[in-house]
């Protein structure tokens, strides 16, 4: 499991030492949200949940969970203005909290299509 | 013991307090947190609306930002509490995800011949619907 930020610090260390400063001005490698420090990466892995909730649009309406549709929409639409607000500025985050808001707006909807066309279902869920 | 109580209660009113009320570096955890509380919420229901992609990647999320909660200025613990609980709610939703598909004896596949070994099997599962729900 320590292998793997092993093999990122030498990625870094090389990419230090190899990129000539005029590529590192145009990838801003030195950007305090940059590749070098976690304030990129961890946005960059909430693109993995932007994705999935994407891919549950082939699952039945049935099936998605409404109380986890409302937190990411609410996580997304707020996290979006908290992303311009911390230090350092971290458009990377805005950028994929908005994502993440529409696609949680995306699984309500569907959501509440599906139990407005079957109101059996909508009287009988307890959530 | 009532200098300490009053003390407290005067930094509760406080000023910074009242800031840090009113910040985003506040309210953002707190729509966080709404993350852990579906996922203990959904705890109770039936492990079929659990969806594996989702939960999988809500756990390689919360380990990320657990570290970039500790390492953005300023320091944000009220986070790092919403990720660490949120990573225990979700590696217990992909438990039970992982219990309830292949925990129980598994439906037989099409090219097995029912034999001693597989004479457990649950039933297969019901063949999908010939007309899906149309929009209206």
């Amino acid at each position: 499991m320590f292998l793997l930020s092993d093999l990122y610090r030498v990625a870094i260390n090389v990419g230090d030492r190899a990129l000539s400063p005029g590529m590192k001005k145009i990838v801003k490698w030195d950007h305090p949200a940059g590749m070098k420090y976690i304030h990129f990466w961890a946005p960059l892995m909430k693109w993995s949940l932007v994705g999935a909730g994407f891919s549950d649009m082939l699952r039945p309406a049935n099936k998605l969970s409404l109380n986890q549709s409302i937190s990411l929409f609410a996580t997304g639409a707020i996290w979006s203005r908290y992303s311009m607000v911390i230090v350092p500025k971290n458009y990377m985050l805005f950028a994929v909290n908005i994502f993440l808001a529409f696609v949680g707006a995306q699984q309500l909807a569907r959501i509440a299509h599906y139990r407005y066309t079957h109101p059996e279902v909508a009287s009988t869920t307890k959530n | 013991m009532a200098s300490l109580v009053s003390r407290g209660i005067a930094s509760l009113k406080s000023k910074e307090t009242r800031d840090y009320l009113m910040s985003t570096h506040f309210w953002g955890p707190v729509a966080n947190w709404g993350l852990p509380l579906a996922a203990i919420a959904d705890l109770k229901k039936d492990p079929d609306i659990i969806s594996p992609k989702m939960t999988v990647a809500l756990c390689f999320y919360s380990m990320l930002f657990m570290r970039f909660a500790l390492q953005v200025k300023p320091k944000n613990r009220l986070l790092f509490a919403c990720h660490l609980a949120n990573e225990a709610a979700q590696l217990t939703q992909l438990a039970r995800y992982i219990n309830h598909k292949y925990g129980g004896p598994q439906p037989m596949k099409q090219y097995q011949v029912p034999s001693k070994s597989n004479a457990t099997t649950a039933p297969p599962p019901p063949p999908p619907s010939a007309q899906p729900a149309r929009s209206a």
